[in-house]
């Protein structure tokens, strides 16, 4: 099998794990078969495995169950925490506002990074679908975002702390118990604070006890 | 009890021996068997099978007919002979005294 076609199966197979991918383009180029044949054998198993992790909680526990409801509450915190920003630069600065404003960010960046990491770490493999279900939300408030598109820039603040924690939790998966602690109880902070979401947010706290719970412990 | 298409797995491996590997199984259950065999198929299937310890799979040598890629090898447990045999007796019994065609060819329930 050479030319576009095995290229094309080539490319498909990148959808594999590394080892199975090995094992099929073997089988295919020692069967010798046509191009489209084995082209539907890479996209056959790679549908079935990717189904396959649908069968575990994680994925929807990822997608729905955080990444669709946090990327809702994010926005409204976003919001919150730029229309302080409007406030600041409006009024006469002083030192208690300001850093009433700068831990309202601080809180935003580190909610946002707990729940981009928890849906990195829970499920590395259908980030797509997190990613979707987070985007979807965003798309919709942006199409009904009644000013310019710069001003919309102002839903998106958390973004950029929640890649970063999707970043860190495909690579790490598990923080240490101190940190996870730590964020966990920051995080308790949010509703509150950005007077967000009551029991919406509440209910979203989630995700920084399941990073203590599944936190590398020290061995004494 | 295990599935038809489980069974005509663990027959091509047991067959195929020290030689028992996805393509080498994929073409005996096309020629031997007469059904399509996909790897998504073959694989998930093997999956299973690894799971209940029917057979135990393992990253073979490259070789330079496959393009320097190694092979999945594939070896019937026990347990798995046991489980197979199994399938093989019930289907034996159930099918003792049963007449699929008459001596002329004709199937029972289809139209004279």
């Amino acid at each position: 099998m050479t030319g576009a076609g095995w290229s094309c199966v080539e490319a498909a197979a990148g959808l594999l794990g590394a080892h199975e991918r090995e094992v099929v383009l073997g089988d295919l180029a020692e069967s010798d078969g046509a191009a489209w044949r084995g082209l539907k054998d890479v996209l056959g198993l790679a549908t079935r495995r990717h189904l396959e992790l649908w069968t575990s909680w994680r994925p929807w526990a990822a997608s729905f169950g955080l990444a669709l409801p946090a990327s809702l509450f994010l926005m409204g915190c976003s919001v919150v925490v730029s229309g302080e920003f409007d406030g600041l630069f409006r009024g006469t600065v002083t030192a208690a506002p300001l850093g009433f404003s700068l831990s309202k960010i601080l809180l935003l960046i580190c909610w946002a990074w707990i729940a981009g990491f928890a849906v990195g770490a829970i499920s590395r493999r259908t980030l797509w679908a997190s990613a979707l279900t987070c985007c979807s939300p965003c798309l919709f408030c942006l199409s009904e975002w009644p000013g310019s598109w710069i001003s919309a820039l102002r839903l998106f603040l958390f973004l950029a702390p929640a890649l970063w924690g999707v970043v860190a939790g495909r690579r790490k998966a598990r923080l240490g118990l101190g940190w996870a602690i730590f964020l966990a109880s920051t995080a308790m902070l949010v509703p509150p604070m950005l007077d967000k979401g009551g029991w919406y947010g509440l209910g979203l706290l989630w995700p920084g006890w399941f990073l203590v719970a599944t936190a590398r412990r020290e061995l004494t | 009890m295990l599935g038809e298409f489980e069974y005509l797995i663990l027959s091509a491996a047991a067959n195929l021996g020290d030689e028992a590997y996805g393509a080498a199984m994929r073409a005996a259950i096309e020629t031997t068997a007469g059904r399509a065999c996909s790897l998504g198929a073959l694989y998930t299937t093997l999956d299973r099978l690894e799971a209940k310890g029917l057979v135990e799979t393992w990253m073979g040598e490259p070789t330079q007919q496959r393009g320097g890629r190694a092979r999945r090898m594939v070896r019937v447990t026990g347990e798995g002979s046991r489980a197979a045999r199994e399938f093989y007796d019930a289907v034996t019994r159930m099918s003792r005294g049963t007449a699929w065609a008459d001596s002329r060819g004709h199937f029972p329930g289809d139209a004279a």
